[in-house]
């Protein structure tokens, strides 16, 4: 599996970097390392034939960005306010963007301060959080995006690619 | 010609020695020492001399690659011997070498060698890697090498026509002075390419709303800025084409190598190497021509015997030629051989189990039988073609990768011609812009016949078939672009901009309605994520004039994916087509 996406990256401070994001009312956060940037909604064009949760593809200053809304994903309602954001993720050679009702700040964590992920009845769910964390009395829940949006395959694929060619 | 050899063998020589690879040091001190015999005038440039020398290209490129590797060097002590023996048994000692340099204005030289290989002079003042240091100089003694061969492929050819004076001799060459250049890696080139279509989408916004500026003066700087913008974008353009030169030189010692093994007699014309192409497509264009070249060699051209009994010269001709047409490139391969024979054709195409034996088939049908997967008229299956696969391949990869195409034109008795028309770039196309529900997509304009706008009486709608239009009393089948997309909401009542594209490059002709034709338009392709690898019917993705992203479609897929799911009925009545 690939190392950006798990919550335990390398940082020898014993503390870790996350953005943490609102979907609906529920806050989450992803590694910081993976976020390439965050964008302003854009317009976007839909593409026939995907899932419900991809939104459409985007203009990234030339590059063509695929996104997908988490909230689809996990069944809230995508409603677009004046904060609804796009985070675009790098993970590798993976690129992708993930709308977000909101991006809230920056979260220095150590590990203490996370704790395991309770056991969920659904193992489904479960393999996306990759940890708990409680923050100004509010839960944040650690997020892999590419595992919630099922895109391991993927990631999997172009990492094998990567190190072929790296060898 | 050789001095420019000479030279070059000297130079890898002392590379190697200098940094310690004595294997390759000291096969190079014998293969100077052949040269020097060569350039004296003491061995005359023969044909199984210049293969030795090709031998030797090919044993250093090999040696270079092996220690890119890291590997150690497997020593050809055979071809050592030969060229030795070659030379007379004897290697020169370097005080000959000092003489032949004293012999030559130095000053001149070095000039010559600065202006002829910039890359290697400036290797040897900066600390590049010795082995690319190395492979450049493999590199651009090869190309002499095959431009030696090609001049001298008159005269070296294995029986020489009698009659053949030594006019043929190659004309003193002038001093070519190459453009200097630098290497850039592609990936900067295309996020280069990238901004600057942001940059000329943001120019069209500025020029757009310039007339709400207050002052003429900035109004007139937009404008020029705005001509400037574009010029960039021409030569942004620009950088990503290479000329086709080299993939053609390599032909040359394709056809050599195949004509010796065949015992025939081969020449190959090359004209229009300076022709600029995509590099992506040049680098897939490699193998295909490689396989067509072969197969004029091979099966175009006849044996000696039968062409002398056919009335021709016992040379055959092979054409290699590129030029610009439409807006396209062409590349033919044209031999002067036998030319396709049709009857031949059927009885093969009989033999197995393509065409039915009682039914009858027009020249066009029987010579397309060739690009049929499977099908060989050669007898006899070689190492050089004749496996039965290949020109189906060539076909395919063609149209697939390169979105080209190959036409055959054959005559008999006067011989084949190859024809693989190509895009100038791949990175752009011309693009139909259209609208289907909300969403606007792209479809090429190479896949659009025609457009008509169908009056209501040429539209039928049948059982099982879907929709029907009749085109100047041609009925094909149509469909509406939004409901193969899977949008399945029911189409605007009276839509007068409802439009049907024609298309004829798939299988059969069909017919698909959009809601809208925007407008055409020159786009950029971009990758799609790798997230929408499986979804069909997509061939990549560009950007709209207004920065918004859209879709290039591929309708052949897409009309593929849709009939083959919810209308089996129309793939049969097209059958019987």
């Amino acid at each position: 599996m690939m190392e950006s996406a798990s919550t335990k990256p390398t940082t020898t401070a014993g503390s870790q970097r996350f953005l943490a994001f609102s979907l609906g009312v529920e806050d989450f956060a992803v590694p910081l390392l993976s976020v390439r940037e965050v964008v302003a909604l854009p317009e976007m064009t839909r593409v026939p034939n995907t899932s419900g949760y991809f939104s459409g593809i985007m203009n990234l200053r030339g590059q063509i960005i695929s996104v997908f809304d988490l909230r689809l994903r996990f069944g809230m309602k995508a409603e677009h306010g004046s904060e609804t954001a796009v985070i675009i993720h790098n993970f590798s050679q993976l690129c992708f963007g993930v709308v977000v009702s909101s991006v809230n700040n920056v979260l220095s964590l150590k590990d203490t301060d996370i704790s395991e992920k309770p056991d969920f009845q659904d193992m489904q769910a479960n393999a996306y959080i990759t940890g708990v964390s409680r923050y100004n009395d509010k839960l944040v829940l650690l997020l892999d995006v590419v595992k919630a949006l099922r895109l391991e395959d993927i990631a999997a694929l172009k990492q094998s690619a990567k190190n072929k060619s790296a060898a | 010609m050789i001095d420019k050899i000479f030279r070059l063998a000297h130079n890898i020589k002392g590379s190697a020695q200098a940094v310690g690879f004595s294997e390759i040091g000291e096969f190079s001190h014998k293969l100077e020492s052949l040269l020097l015999k060569i350039k004296k005038g003491d061995i005359k440039l023969s044909t199984p001399t210049v293969t030795l020398l090709l031998e030797c290209n090919d044993y250093l490129r090999s040696s270079v690659e092996s220690l890119k590797r890291g590997e150690t060097l497997a020593v050809d002590e055979k071809l050592a011997a030969r060229v030795l023996n070659a030379t007379g048994g004897q290697a020169h000692t370097e005080g000959s070498i000092n003489q032949i340099s004293d012999d030559l204005d130095l000053d001149a030289q070095l000039d010559q060698i600065m202006s002829n290989s910039p890359e290697l002079v400036e290797g040897l003042a900066s600390p590049l890697p010795t082995d690319q240091l190395l492979a450049d100089a493999a590199a651009f003694a090869s190309t002499i090498i095959s431009e030696l061969t090609q001049e001298n492929l008159a005269p070296i050819s294995p029986t020489p026509p009698p009659n053949t004076s030594k006019e043929h001799a190659p004309k003193a060459r002038t001093t070519d002075t190459p453009d200097e250049s630098i290497r850039v890696s592609l990936s900067r080139v295309e996020k280069l390419v990238d901004n600057i279509g942001e940059l000329v989408i943001l120019q069209t916004v500025l020029t757009e709303n310039r007339h709400q500026l207050p002052t003429q003066f900035l109004q007139k700087t937009i404008t020029q800025l705005a001509k400037i913008s574009k010029e960039i974008q021409d030569i942004a353009m620009g950088l990503r084409l290479v000329p086709l030169k080299q993939t053609f030189q390599k032909m040359q010692r394709i056809v050599r190598d195949t004509a010796q093994s065949l015992n025939k007699d081969v020449l190959l014309e090359i004209s229009g190497e300076d022709s600029e192409l995509d590099k992506t497509v040049v680098d897939r264009l490699g193998d295909p021509l490689v396989h067509l070249v072969r197969n004029a060699v091979d099966h175009g051209l006849e044996s000696t015997e039968a062409r002398l009994a056919a009335g021709k010269s016992s040379q055959g001709t092979i054409k290699l030629r590129a030029y610009h047409r439409s807006g396209r490139i062409a590349i033919e391969v044209r031999d002067d051989g036998h030319g396709l024979n049709p009857d031949l054709l059927r009885k093969k195409g009989i033999e197995k189990g393509l065409i039915s034996a009682n039914q009858n088939y027009s020249d066009q049908e029987l010579f397309a039988l060739i690009f049929h997967p499977g099908f060989s008229t050669k007898s006899a299956v070689t190492d050089i073609s004749g496996r039965g696969v290949g020109l189906d391949v060539v076909k395919t990869n063609i149209e697939k990768l390169l979105q080209g195409e190959v036409q055959l034109e054959t005559v008999r008795g006067e011989g084949t011609c190859f024809r693989i028309t190509l895009p100038l770039t791949m990175a752009i196309i011309d693009g139909m812009v259209v609208r289907a529900g909300r969403e606007r997509y792209i479809v090429p304009l190479t896949h659009v016949h025609e457009s008509v706008r169908p009056r209501q009486n040429d539209i039928s709608s049948h059982t099982g078939l879907g929709l029907v239009l009749n085109l100047r009393g041609e009925a094909m089948p149509m469909h509406r672009l939004a409901r193969l997309l899977g949008d399945n909401s029911p189409p605007q009542a009276e839509n007068r901009e409802e439009t049907a594209i024609v298309v004829r490059s798939g299988t059969h002709p069909y017919a698909i309605i959009v809601d809208e034709i925007v407008g055409r338009q020159q786009v950029v392709i971009k990758k799609l994520g790798d997230e929408l690898a499986n979804v069909k019917g997509m061939s990549g993705g560009a950007i709209l004039g207004d920065g918004c992203a859209a879709v290039i479609l591929d309708l052949n897929e897409l009309m593929h994916q849709g009939t083959a799911k919810s209308k089996p009925v129309v793939a049969s009545i097209r059958g019987a087509a």
